[in-house]
């Protein structure tokens, strides 16, 4: 491996300076970015960088250090540094809670391509997106469309004390559309797929899948009759959301609140804590007997889809939610030891420079047995939903409100009139128990998100959650424009 | 990396570039953060890095190429790799002239040598003392002390050099007791002004005032939003003052500068020179920043612009770019609201019924033109009844639009400096007479 020799040193280096266990990252990212706005390309943007994180484990605690400094002085010097900060984590410990992983590994991943990005042109690439954002602009109330693509690939390579040795290499792909129109003292958006783009692991198949250039022209038509399209109204109603909008709702009030560290505490300051206390654990009724929610960092085109994660845990597949009741939650080695399991690799850093943490990882509700359309069937007067517009949860993820694109009433099982501005309201129990029907595999998708925050020193990641369309009852409406 | 060192490295990389124009930013960072919750660390971290990034602009077409590898054959290739990517775009008209630079002194305080080599023993010591007031207080704790160093230098072809070199320490807590919490935060550039244990007194104190919350029912309150509430809310409105919003007409200005939008005693200007949050004099395109007024006495006077916004809207160049490429357009970052004349004491006394609130969370935009948000309060929520704190509250969700909550607001004497992501806000105590809440919670 390339950095093998490197790693050996720094692992050496901090052993001799005290560490009882360590391990090193080594990451080559590429990140590439075309966003074209009203007609020019206004980010063409090529960004490479390589680096290395350092973990050190002195007396139960843990020290990080990273650097770009590739050289033997500067290995040494962040090796030492790692174990430095490991030894300040000590003298303010008032507990042991950190331990080497239980398993060693050798091994190598690859995300499965069946097209390599890197080898389409970026002539292609630009031209794709100019036309896309073109169609988007079908009257003058477009004040702004957009067309964007984002091609990341990350090669990783680990190495521990214990003697693992991982070699990776993800690729991630995402596109999308967004037309923006303004009159009326209004301003309306919509973006296709879904409310941030497509965003998947794998290559330029998924460009190809996200089918811009066949719907550009829909949303921005849409996003005009939107200015004068009647208000959501008020009130009390069924819903049916669509599959982007039931992803969101999963990350923001199963993903989140189900992270380890977050029930345990250590997220309190900044992102907050969690109402899956641990005591709630095969107890807590957490939705309905239609809710069942995995991790799956094994599924194709997941965007935390790998063969092992940051701590050098094997992925796999594991339970959070099974039919309704709380099963589990997204661990590390240490937050997992500490309730009596094994961690389920859901441990992943932003790159090179960040401690790996507990993310969110791919975290799926699996698909019902009702055709999406069927989910209108027995709805007298309700409000269908799609693509996000606004998100907002309290600390301990129970009370939510969110906005979507756009709306329209469902009246007798068949949709009517398009509506602006639907929003909705509830606790997030509460909600996922009053949902009675989730769609059908055919329209059951990997729903990825690219820019998830969490953690300080703030870290981005990049999650998917998969769903498909899904039907709730007696939901509060229209919160934010009574 | 010392300035004189990033710019020679600014200076060869542009006289070798084969564009028309040529940008080119170097940047050093060394991050360090002690992270704290129950009495351990449970993530204490350090890290450097260098970045250097190229814009080649080339007939009106640009493309930007950025790597951490300073190696001469590194930054060759990459100042050839960004001019040929420049090739595959169409040309923009509005693509200006690169600003030329000029005079840009950094204010003081900016860099202080005690954060540059703090080690992590000194953010372990601040750390202790806070987590010491919990443990004394039967409470537990989560929260962090850091310290950054930053470096950033801008050369381009068309003369402009600029560096600056700064400092960052800061302290947040949230402390929890049975059934409430407590928050204190503290921003500074100076690591030996952060005091662990005032910052763990006051996180204590605003758990111990607000224990046995009650409820109160949601609908239309007076508020009084201490400065970490109140900056984070300003925070949403402040991208409606970036020239790209303006332009795009998705501003709640974009009908009309030199109108009146707020109340009077409304005043928002945007200063890198601030005592409080001294920062970076110059843009990221290596332009001066100008120390800026946004609203002046409730009435709009600027928005801020960059070289392409300046050119496109016919209006001076603020100072204002992000770093290329920029999808947001430029951004005033550093805000500051002038203090008001009554004590946060002053304004409680002078509310029949209210709700102080310490501290925001998870603000969203709702609608876009009318600036209407919605969030929940955290971390010290509470009543007032006939002039005085009658205790804690549970948390509420509120739907407010900003421009109607400051229609009618006056503000406290003291500034305090707050921040969120890249926004840095020097902000008073502030009291709305009208603010909307649609729910609660049950804690």
């Amino acid at each position: 491996m390339e950095f093998e020799a490197l790693a050996h040193r720094a692992l050496d280096t901090a052993t001799i300076c005290g560490a009882q266990y360590g391990d090193i990252r080594f990451e080559n990212v590429r990140s590439e970015r075309i966003e074209v706005r009203n007609g020019v390309v206004a980010s063409l943007a090529d960004g490479r960088g390589s680096g290395y994180g350092i973990r050190a484990l002195v007396d139960g605690a843990w020290g990080f250090s990273a650097s770009s400094d590739l050289t033997d002085a500067g290995i040494d010097r962040t090796a030492a540094r790692a174990v430095a900060i490991a030894r300040a984590s000590a003298s303010i410990a008032r507990e042991r809670f950190g331990a080497a992983p239980p398993h060693v590994y050798v091994d190598n991943y690859a995300t499965p391509l069946a097209r390599d990005p890197r080898t389409v042109p970026l002539g292609e690439r630009v031209a794709l997106l100019l036309e896309a954002e073109k169609l988007a602009h079908t009257g003058d109330r477009i004040a702004v469309a957009r067309a964007w693509l984002d091609l990341w690939r990350t090669e990783k390579y680990f190495y521990s004390t214990i003697g693992s040795a991982l070699e990776q290499t993800i690729v991630q792909t995402g596109t999308g559309v967004q037309a923006m129109a303004v009159g009326d003292g209004d301003v309306q958006s919509r973006t296709y797929p879904g409310d941030v783009g497509l965003y998947k692991s794998g290559g330029w198949e998924i460009v190809e899948e996200a089918a811009l250039l066949a719907n550009a022209a829909r949303i921005g038509d849409e996003a005009i009759a939107l200015l004068t399209a009647p208000q959501c109204p008020s009130g009390t109603f069924d819903v049916v959301l669509g599959g982007s909008q039931v992803s969101l709702q999963i990350h923001e009030s199963c993903g989140h609140p189900a992270e380890l560290d977050r029930v345990m505490g250590w997220e309190a300051s900044f992102s907050g804590t969690s109402f899956l206390e641990v005591n709630q654990l095969d107890r807590l009724q957490y939705g309905s007997a239609a809710v069942t929610i995995v991790v799956d960092n094994t599924m194709p085109s997941g965007m935390a889809t790998c063969g092992y994660d940051d701590e050098g845990t094997k992925s796999g597949v594991s339970d959070i939610v099974r039919d309704g009741v709380l099963r589990g939650y997204e661990m590390s080695n240490d937050t997992a030891r500490a309730i009596g399991r094994t961690s389920n690799a859901c441990v992943r850093a932003q790159s090179w420079e960040f401690v790996p943490m507990i993310r969110m990882c791919n975290l799926n509700l699996l698909p019902g047995d009702v055709p999406f359309e069927g989910l209108f069937d027995d709805i007298r007067d309700g409000i269908y939903m799609e693509s996000n517009r606004s998100w907002s949860i309290d600390d301990r993820r129970l009370n939510f409100q969110f906005g979507c694109q756009i709306g329209w009433e469902i009246k007798n099982g068949k949709r009517g009139r398009m509506l602006k501005n639907p929003t909705y309201a509830g606790m997030t129990p509460r909600f996922w128990n009053s949902c009675d029907a989730v769609a059908d595999a055919q329209s059951w998708n990997a729903w990825g998100t690219p820019n998830c925050g969490k953690g300080e020193p703030m870290q981005t990641g990049r999650t998917t959650q998969a769903a498909s369309p899904a039907r709730f009852r007696g939901v509060s409406v229209g919160v934010g424009y009574q | 990396m010392k300035a004189k060192h990033r710019e020679a490295i600014a200076r060869r990389a542009v006289e070798r570039s084969r564009a028309d124009q040529t940008e080119v930013r170097v940047s050093t960072g060394d991050d360090a953060l002690t992270r704290f919750a129950h009495g351990i660390s449970n993530q204490n971290v350090a890290g450097d890095d260098v970045t250097i990034a190229v814009r080649a602009i080339v007939d009106g077409r640009t493309g930007v190429a950025a790597s951490n590898d300073l190696s001469d054959a590194s930054v060759d290739a990459l100042l050839e790799r960004a001019r040929e990517m420049a090739l595959f775009v169409p040309s923009d008209p509005l693509v200006p002239a690169l600003p030329p630079g000029g005079s840009a002194p950094a204010p003081g305080g900016c860099y202080v040598d005690a954060t540059a080599h703090a080690d992590p023993h000194a953010r372990a010591t601040v750390s202790d003392a806070i987590i010491s007031r919990a443990e004394q207080a039967g409470y537990w704790c989560s929260g962090y002390v850091s310290t950054a160093t930053s470096g950033t230098t801008i050369a381009n072809s068309s003369g402009a050099l600029a560096s600056f070199d700064g400092t960052d320490a800061r302290v947040n807590v949230k402390t929890t007791a049975p059934d409430s919490t407590g928050f204190a935060e503290h921003y500074t550039t100076d690591i030996r002004e952060l005091d662990g244990d005032a910052a763990g007194a006051r996180a204590v104190e605003l758990a111990r005032a607000s224990a046995r919350p009650r409820s109160v029912e949601p609908g239309v309150w007076t508020v009084i939003l201490e400065p970490p509430a109140f900056g984070e809310l300003l925070t949403y409105l402040v991208s409606h003052f970036s020239a790209q919003s303006f332009s795009d007409g998705s501003s709640f200005c974009s009908d009309g500068l030199d109108r009146s939008y707020f109340d009077e005693r409304v005043t928002i200007g945007d200063d890198f020179a601030h005592p409080l949050a001294p920062s970076m004099p110059f843009d990221y395109e290596g332009q001066p920043k100008l120390r800026l007024p946004l609203v002046e006495a409730g009435v709009v006077r600027n928005i801020v612009t960059d070289s392409y916004y300046a050119k496109k809207l016919d209006r001076p160049n603020t100072g204002h770019a992000l770093p290329a490429p920029n999808a947001y357009g430029p951004q005033p970052l550093n805000i500051v609201m002038p203090a008001g004349t009554k004590s946060t004491h002053e304004l409680i006394a002078g509310t029949q019924r209210g709700l102080l609130i310490s501290r925001f969370w998870y603000i969203r935009i709702v609608d876009q033109k009318r600036a209407i948000v919605t969030g929940m309060t955290r971390d010290g929520t509470f009543l007032i009844e006939n002039g005085k704190i009658a205790g804690g509250v549970r948390n509420l969700r509120f739907n407010q639009s900003i421009l109607e909550a400051l229609g009618s607001v006056e503000f406290g004497s003291e500034q305090k400096r707050t921040g969120q992501y890249f926004y840095s806000l020097v902000v008073p105590t502030a009291k709305i007479d009208r603010f909307t809440f649609t729910s609660t919670t049950e804690f």
